[in-house]
Parts: structure tokens; sequence; C-alpha cells
């Protein structure tokens, strides 16, 4: 009985559905990265070539290390293969196993994210329902004049200043995802508070937070989740720039340096580790969305 | 009384072991790697991070004094090289040990040999020995005693051991048992790197007391020279190796006293032409790239005197040929920088047929003189030297296009699909010896980068520099090897096929607390002398 009831909540979710759109996209967008890096121009040079002490047989051993990767499909089902017992394959231009490298990197990216991340929601979601609420329009231009500049800056140009200053690198991915988050979360809780039956309860004079957490939030819930998948996304983006201008070795520094070392077996899983991250984010979100909606109704 | 003297003298005799711990002993050392180390092996190094990490942990048998260019003595007592170049015995310390206690002797440097000429390794040091087939052959004599055989002649053979960092035969923690002053104590991977001082190090000073006066070295890895510069101003950093002219006019006009100009380096900046016959360029644009009068032409037309005083800001001289006059004995110094003359190389280009049309230079065909020159992009100063060069050959008539490329572009034009017209780039010269350099001299070689492996010599001239660079290979003898590399060079200046621009200026910085560091043109310029190096 039970069991029937999962299931057809599992369906109604469409989890199964997801899994299956997130396996076949990540598994896309591994190939794609590939090929691209297949293709892309200097792919069978290697820096080390013109090292003055390599003899032919050297800068031919040198070359011969990268044949294997010129049949991209071949390369990439041998890879999946070799994948599925738990080998990524070794990097070319820092010659250790990218599990290790992957193993090294990601805490700290994850870190730099989720500090970003709660950074960018709190002072979005801060702004954006005191902005609401408070209701005075030199304190929401404001608010918007703030969030458009941050909007105006490149990710590079922050990472800078940063380092220039000495702010943590998490504030950079902060910045960046903050204003994103603030225009979108105040124009839904805007849109929330002028509803008629939002008037209607102020005028009866229910208490401000009732009103925010029964009536406000609720409704602008699932489009906030829809957000935060989206939030995530942004973040691990700014994070490839950011790190690799403040010199910090996660991943994105890892992928910069794999971009243009050409190297192919990292480049294809950091791409593969990413795709998966974004997706997961995005699914989750929207399977939550569609649970609120669900239970709404 | 006499208890207060006491008391007072212990007090003096303690203040005086603190001053001393505080003068020698203490502190760490910081500066920046450029990327991050692809190896702690020392025998696979081929990185500069890499070679940093073994110049500062590694034990060498000889190692070359930066300051004096000569060889001394290190882990090797004494040496002897046979008269046919092929075998040295080296006559070994005894006492010394590994940073983990493992006991050092003959066995190891054997080990590290033959490990280093495993043709399976492609190791850059090993290559270096390689001159001929056969295997090397070790035998060691006593445990302090080794002779090493290669079946052919090596040129220079005793300097070639500077790079070899000897690795212990026997110590269960491998490559990460050293013999250098140093040792690596921590690893962040991607952010940074810990040295410890080597408590097993045998060297002292002329006081007897226990080398390196420092405690630890570490090393950042900051690929990003603005933010390097930018820790150095705030005290993060003690030394910046290589500086760029900018910043060095930059911090110099700050703190004169931190900087360091120790002249031109050994490193070279260059163009050349492609003359490959199986390129994809149109076969009158080979034949003007083929021609000795058209690349000497174009070499006159070449202002080296405005590019080191715009470009390089006055820290760079005009660039003879490919060896620096930095390196005292090989350098001719018959050979001066060629004069910059724009008539005299129009005129010598009418000689062979081409002329002068509203502006616009034309071979005896009639196609306009154009090409382009590609460097790498990201580098400001290669990117401003193309453009002044651009200029000058205007002023001959020729049309001249800046390419900028990322490097794996770059170098698979260069190496693979020969889809260039010039490049313009530099050469890094770690070595004084002309073998460093042998891989491009020889026209069988991948490095021959005008014209990369030749099945002949396709010119006479090259022809005859192959001859030179396996004469003086093959010779024990300094004089016979100077001549002939003399001669080489006097035919690279001749033939032109690298256009030399200029040799750049070895520049650096140190912080005022560093003492004892006095930097010098050869790599590592700052820190070569890091045992002596203390900090206040």
């Amino acid at each position: 009985m039970l069991r029937g009831v999962i299931a057809k909540r599992i369906a109604q979710l469409g989890i199964v559905r997801h899994g299956l759109a997130l396996i076949a996209t990540v598994l896309l967008g591994g190939l794609l990265s590939a090929v691209l890096v297949r293709f892309a121009p200097g792919f069978d040079s290697d820096e080390q070539e013109l090292d003055l002490h390599l003899n032919s047989q050297s800068i031919q051993a040198l070359r011969q290390a990268r044949l294997d990767q010129h049949n991209i499909f071949h390369f990439y089902l041998h890879s999946l293969n070799r994948a599925a017992h738990g080998d990524l394959g070794t990097s070319i231009s820092l010659g250790q196993p990218v599990t290790t490298l992957l193993r090294q990197r990601i805490p700290l990216t994850v870190r730099l994210v989720g500090l970003g991340l709660a950074t960018a929601w709190l002072l979005a979601l801060g702004l954006a329902l005191s902005a609401a609420w408070i209701r005075i329009a030199a304190y929401d231009a404001l608010n918007t004049f703030l969030s458009g500049i941050f909007l105006c800056l490149p990710a590079a140009v922050l990472a800078l200043l940063s380092v220039l200053w000495r702010v943590p690198a998490a504030l950079v991915i902060a910045s960046i995802v903050f204003p994103q988050l603030y225009r979108y979360a105040r124009n839904l809780l805007a849109q929330g508070y002028a509803s008629p039956h939002i008037i209607t309860a102020r005028a009866k004079g229910i208490a401000e937070l009732r009103i925010l957490f029964w009536h406000v939030i609720p409704v602008a819930a699932p489009e906030l989740l829809a957000v935060a998948g989206i939030s995530v996304s942004l973040a691990v983006g700014t994070a490839i720039p950011v790190e690799a201008l403040c010199g910090l070795a996660g991943i994105g520094h890892l992928a910069w340096q794999a971009a243009l070392a050409r190297d192919l077996p990292l480049l294809m899983n950091i791409t593969i580790l990413v795709t998966l991250v974004t997706l997961l984010a995005n699914s989750t979100a929207d399977v939550i969305g569609k649970a609120l909606r669900g239970h709404e109704a | 009384m006499c208890t207060q003297h006491r008391k007072s003298f212990l007090i003096s005799i303690a203040a005086c072991f603190i001053l001393a711990g505080s003068a020698f002993g203490q502190g760490e050392l910081r500066f920046c790697l450029r990327s991050e180390p692809k190896t702690f092996e020392p025998l696979k190094v081929e990185d500069e991070a890499s070679a940093t990490i073994r110049y500062l942990t590694g034990g060498v048998l000889v190692r070359m004094n930066r300051q004096t260019q000569a060889l001394e003595p290190e882990l090797a007592q004494s040496w002897k090289v046979s008269k046919d170049g092929k075998q040295i015995i080296f006559k070994l310390r005894s006492g010394i040990s590994f940073s983990d206690g493992t006991p050092f002797s003959a066995e190891d440097v054997a080990y590290t040999v033959q490990q280093l000429m495993d043709p399976a390794l492609h190791s850059p040091t090993g290559d270096a020995f390689r001159s001929g087939p056969g295997n090397v052959e070790t035998k060691i004599i006593s445990p302090t005693q080794i002779s090493i055989t290669f079946p052919a002649p090596v040129a220079g053979l005793d300097h070639q051991f500077d790079q070899v960092a000897i690795m212990s035969a026997h110590s269960p923690k491998k490559e990460m048992a050293v013999l250098g002053p140093f040792m690596v104590d921590d690893y962040k991977p991607g952010a940074s790197l810990l040295l410890k001082r080597n408590p097993n190090y045998w060297k002292t000073d002329e006081q007897g007391r226990h080398l390196p006066y420092i405690d630890s070295i570490r090393l950042d890895i900051q690929p990003n020279r603005d933010v390097e510069m930018l820790r150095f101003k705030r005290n993060e950093l003690d030394l910046i190796n290589t500086l760029d002219s900018e910043y060095f006019d930059k911090l110099g006009a700050i703190s004169p006293q931190l900087v360091h100009d120790a002249g031109p380096s050994l490193d070279s900046e260059q163009m050349w032409f492609n003359e490959v016959a199986k390129s994809p360029l149109p076969a009158y644009k080979k034949a003007w790239f083929r021609s000795e009068a058209f690349r000497r032409a174009i070499s006159e037309a070449i202002n080296r005197e405005d590019l080191s005083r715009v470009v390089f800001r006055g820290h760079a001289q005009p660039a003879v040929g490919p060896v620096s006059p930095a390196n005292k004995f090989w350098f001719n110094a018959k050979l001066k920088p060629e004069s910059y003359s724009p008539d005299t190389a129009l005129k010598a280009l009418q000689a062979e047929g081409f002329r002068m049309e509203n502006g616009t230079l034309k071979d005896k065909d009639g196609n306009a003189v154009v090409f382009s020159i590609i460097t790498n992009s990201g580098n400001k100063y290669r990117e401003r030297m193309a453009t002044m060069i651009q200029d000058d050959l205007q002023k001959i008539g020729v049309h001249v296009n800046v390419v900028t490329l990322d490097f794996p572009s770059l170098i698979e034009r260069m190496t693979q699909s020969f889809d260039y017209e010039a490049i313009l780039l530099g050469l890094t010269n770690v070595g004084l010896d002309p073998n460093e350099q042998m891989n491009v001299w020889l026209s069988s070689s991948d490095n021959h980068q005008w014209n990369p492996s030749e099945k002949a010599p396709e010119t006479a001239w090259e022809a005859e520099i192959d001859k030179l660079m396996r004469e003086q290979a093959s010779s024990a003898d300094p004089k016979k090897r100077k001549e002939a590399f003399d001669r080489v060079q006097e035919i690279v200046f001749e033939e032109a096929p690298f256009i030399y621009l200029v040799n750049r200026n070895a520049l650096s910085a140190v912080a005022a607390n560093v003492q004892g560091a006095s930097p010098v043109i050869l790599v590592p310029q700052t820190y070569w002398n890091v045992e002596r190096i203390s900090l206040k």
C-alpha cells in the first residue's frame, strides 16, 4: 500500500524522468566537451616538446601519448568504461590521476561556492524582504542601483579587486550571484505583497510576520527554489575565473589550467562533474518545487 | 658577588646564543612558484617549478657556482674525466646521510645513473647525457668511489651532473629522502609547498655552523605576476626571481635597494622564418624565406637598440647570436650586434631583384612583400616587439601583420602543421655549455625550428654546423670546442636562420630582511646560494 503511494508520488514528481534526463545530459555534456577539446587548435602539441634537452625519441614518445585520444568516440567510450571501474584517467599536463586532483580540489570549491551562495542569498533575501516590507521608493531605488552596479562588474574585475583589498574570494562569488537573486526575489515578493488577499489581510491588521510566512513566502517559494537551482550554476561558473585570478587551488583553477593545456582527460571529467552538480541542483529544485505546488494544491 | 658574576656571564652567553639564533637558523623564506610542480622525482623534472624543488632539496655530486660559473665539489670530493670524454670517476665524501638517515654511498650514485639513463623514462636530464647508442656502465670501485662510462663522449660531462640529484637506492621514502639543504615537509596541491631544513645536511660554514641558516622555505604557487608583485610590496614575499622590466622600474622608483639588475641574461628573444619545404606557404614566400639575403636584410632593418630601450625600458641588450655575452667562455666576442641600417637592407633586397613600388616592396614576380609574425598572446613584451618590428619593416616597404596565438596553437603550427610565416619567441638557456643547444643546431633535430627533422642537411651551411656541433661534442679539449662553436656562431650570424633581437637582463627583487642574497644571471638567480641566505 505504502509502496504504491511512494511509487505514485515518484511518478507524479517525475523523478525517474529527471534522473534519466540528468544521466543523458551529463553523458552528452562530457562528449561535447571532449569533442571541443579534441578539435581545439593546439590539441596535438605539448609545450614540453620545446625542451632543448629532449631527444627525438622522447619527443616522439610525447606525441605518441596523445595519439590514443585522436579517435574521440573510442577515447570517450574507453574513458566511460574506466570511470565505471573508478579510474578517471591521468591528467596530461599535471601527470597525476584525475581522481586525486579532483579529490584535492573539490573541498575548496565547495567551501567557496557554498559560502558565496549563502552570502548572496542572505543579502538578496534580506534586501528584497526589507524593500517589499518598507515600501519606500528611495530605499528600493538604492537597492536596485546597488545590485545594478554589481551586475555590470565583470567577475574578473571583482576577483582582482578582492586580491587588492584582501577580501575573501567567497564574497566575489556572492557579489556576482546576489544582484541576479535580488532582482528576482524583489519582484516576486513585490508581486506577492501586491496581490488582493494580502492587501485585504494588511487592511484587516494581520501581523506582518504572519502575512510574510503564511501568505507571501509559500506563494513565492516554488519560483525561488527554481532560482536557487540556477544560482548554483551561476556560482560554479563564477568560481572558474575567481579561482584562476585569485590563485585558489579549486576545481575552477584546475579547469582553467586544463583548458590552457588542452588536457582532455582532466577537462572532460571536470565538465562532467560541473554538469552533474548544476543539473542535480536544478533537478532537485524542480522536484521540490513540484512537491510544494502539489502540497498547496 | 661571585654568584652575581656567574649569573651575568650565563645571561651574556644566553644572549649571544639568542642573537646568533636570530641571525642564523631562524625564519622562513617566502617566494612564489609560477606553476604547480609536476613531480618531486628529481630525475623526471621537466618544468621550472619542479626544477626549483630539485635545486632546493636535491644533493648533487658537483655544483656550478652561479656567480663564478666554475664547477665546485659537493657530494663528490673530486672527480676526473677521461681524455676521450666517455668516463668520469667520482671520489665521494663519506659519513653523509639522506634526510631520513639512510647512509649515502656509491651505490646510490650507481642507482641514480641507472634510473636516469632508462630510455623509458624520457627524462630531459637523462637525454642530455645520451650522445650515442649503447648502455651506460657504472662500476662501484669502493663505497666512496665510482666510475661511470658512457657509450660515446659526452661534452662537458662533469658539468651535466649539476642537474642530477642523487636518489637513495635503499630508502623506503624513495624520492622524498634527499641530500640537499631542504626537504619537502608539506604540500598543499595547487596552493603552496613548505620545505623544511634537512637535519642531516652535511655542509657547515667557515665558522662551523650547520647550513642552511634558515629553517624553512614557503613556496606559494602563484601564476599571476601582478599578484606576486602585490604580495612582495605587502612584505608577504621575500624574493621575486625574475622580474619584468615594467615592475622593476615601478618597484625601483619606490625602493631602489630592493631591485637588482644583474645585466644581460642567457635568454634571448628571436624571430625566424618558416623554411620548411613541405609547409603550406606559396612558393614565392618559401623562396624569400630560404634566401639568406632576404633574412639578413630583414635583420638589418630591425632597430634592436629601440627594442631594448622602448620595450624593455633599457633592461635588455641587442642580441648577437645564440650565445649571450653573459656566457663569458662560449660567447664569440668577435661578433657585434647587427647594425640598424634600413638603407643597406633595401639595397641588399634590390640587388636580389626586389623593387619598391609606391612604398611597397615587391619581388621580381611582382608579389608584394607581406608576411605575418606570430607570437604568444599574453606576452606583452613580445607583442610590443612585434609591433615595433612591424613599424621598422614598413620603412623598407615590407608589410607585417602581427598575430597572437595561445601557446598550444602556436606550438602546433611551429612543430606540426608548419602553417606560419614568421615566429617571434624566446629561448631560455639554463646551461652555459653549447651542448645545451645541440637539439637546436643539428639539422636532423625536432627542435631545429626553422626547418625541423631534415633527413639530410638541406643547405651547405647547415651541413657545416652539423659537423662543427658534432666535433665540439666529441672533443674533451675546451680550446677545440670553443673554436668549433665560435665558427657555428659566425655561420648563424651570416645566414640568420634565427634573427636574434635582444638578451633580456636578469632582473630580480629581494626584500630588505633577506641577508646574503646576491642575484646573478644564471638560474636560480636570487636563491642560488640558498643555504647561506639568512633573514633579519
